[in-house]
């Protein structure tokens, strides 16, 4: 078995795949942040709700956590044109990557809104604390301390769940190098160059997440 | 779509249509049954080792941390791509299914060897020091006290994390391999409406995760209750 491992040209296209990594981080960013908004609601709904709302919910939450986002994917690139709604790949990805987010993200927020006690709330009241200084020095830390790793985890996951985009042709860190591998027929090196820079940015990601935890909740996470 | 749906239906429902799917179904589940059956063995001795203090292990402390953080780095499809790869220049004749389910082991391996590693750590530092007075060698420690208190926080995540990767082996349809996915695509291709195709199999999908995740929440509360009673 010889095999002659050609990183030239891989480096070559190095600035390309970066480009990707770029994209990659984007589809992450966008997803997790309209799929916060949309768990929050979900979250705030399965709480505070009325039992048919929360029974709507935890439906929604059920279906999409128990179901590939892959096949969700597919259903809504194939199964809408016989609607009449004719949609990009990457507009159909993400709106997939939302939808499923936004049931993950709704059991995690829970998490942090159960987190709050009433007896402390009481206890702030008692202290005589205002409706903000309770919502900044009761609920937050509280909501913040419970969600923020779990949150940071998730977001790692999004990064690395971006690259099925590539199977719809979005030209993300996966994609490009699909693209790559196609031309130089280097697979091995390309896709291993590709799961190093997965390393890199998931890496530094956890880093800085760890770290504005550290700074703005004062939770306390590990890296490794 | 609906009037689609309703006049395809008959053809669709049909008995091999519906072994097919059966057959396909089978695979996910078995291709996720021996990934993470292989992955918990092989998780605990990383984590054994990950967790152990002796001297000479110290080499594939480092090692087992390497290999944890790197392939919980790396997604799916990309590790897919690799072994895909990697394995068919020198074993030509390995089939689809194989690679698939040695990439879903390095995967999963790297996955529980981290939940089984908190399991560990949960048992008190006091009785390990104590099975070290009473002259237990690491593994009696490890099997006579320390799973036997580890198992009840190591099931439930290990149970969750089996849920996920029912769903991520439909990665593997995109290599060839004929499992729930693909079997949804072969009958998109075959000219089904892809609404009652890729429908058929997310009802398919749910109806093997869902009692699992049933499970995974049942387990975290009773043997959550079982620890602090």
């Amino acid at each position: 078995m010889n095999y002659d491992f050609d990183l030239g040209s891989v480096v070559a296209e190095l600035p390309y795949l970066l480009g990707g990594a770029v994209v990659s981080l984007q589809i992450a960013v966008i997803t997790f942040f309209i799929g916060a908004l949309f768990g929050l609601f979900g979250a705030l709904g399965l709480v505070y709700g009325s039992t048919a709302s929360r029974r709507v919910i935890r439906g929604y939450v059920t279906f999409f956590t128990n179901t590939p986002a892959l096949v969700q994917i597919f259903f809504l690139y194939y199964a809408l044109p016989d609607l009449g709604l004719l949609l990009s790949p990457i507009t159909c990805v993400l709106i997939g990557f939302v939808l499923n987010s936004a049931a993950y993200l709704t059991e995690i927020i829970r998490a942090g809104v159960i987190s709050v006690r009433r007896a402390e709330l009481d206890a702030a009241q008692a202290l005589n604390m205002s409706g903000a200084q309770i919502v900044i020095h009761v609920i937050l830390p509280h909501v913040a301390r419970t969600i923020y790793p779990p949150l940071s985890n998730f977001f790692i996951i999004l990064v690395l769940g971006s690259s099925l985009a590539a199977l719809f042709g979005v030209e993300e860190l996966t994609g490009r190098a699909i693209n790559v591998s196609t031309t130089n027929l280097r697979t091995i090196e390309t896709f291993g160059a590709v799961a190093v820079i997965y390393i890199a940015i998931t890496f530094v990601a956890s880093l800085s997440l760890a770290l504005l935890g550290r700074w703005a909740f004062r939770v306390r996470t590990r890296i490794f | 779509m609906l009037q689609r749906i309703l006049t395809e239906a008959p053809e669709f429902f049909s008995t091999y249509n519906m072994l097919f799917l059966l057959e396909a179904a089978g695979r996910t589940l078995g291709m996720t049954l021996i990934g993470c059956s292989i992955g918990f063995a092989l998780g605990l001795v990383l984590a054994a080792v990950r967790g152990s203090s002796s001297r000479p292990l110290a080499p594939f402390r480092t090692l087992s941390i390497i290999y944890v953080e790197t392939f919980r780095r790396i997604p799916f499809l990309v590790i897919l791509f690799i072994v895909l790869y990697a394995i068919q220049p020198v074993f030509p004749d390995a089939s689809l299914t194989l690679i698939a389910t040695v990439a879903i082991c390095l995967l999963s391996t790297a996955y529980l060897s981290e939940i089984i590693r908190a399991g560990l750590e949960s048992v008190p530092q006091q009785q390990l020091e104590s099975a070290a007075v009473l002259n237990f060698g690491p593994l009696r420690t490890l099997f006579s006290v320390v799973l036997p208190q580890a198992w009840r926080v190591i099931l439930p995540p290990a149970v969750a994390f089996a849920v996920m990767f029912i769903k991520d082996t439909a990665l593997a349809s995109h290599m060839g391999v004929v499992e729930l996915t693909f079997a949804g695509k072969i009958f998109v291709e075959r000219g089904f409406s892809p609404a009652l195709g890729f429908g058929a199999i997310l009802v398919l999908y749910f109806a093997l995760s869902w009692p699992l995740s049933r499970l995974g929440v049942h387990l975290e509360k009773r043997l959550a209750a079982a620890r602090n009673p």
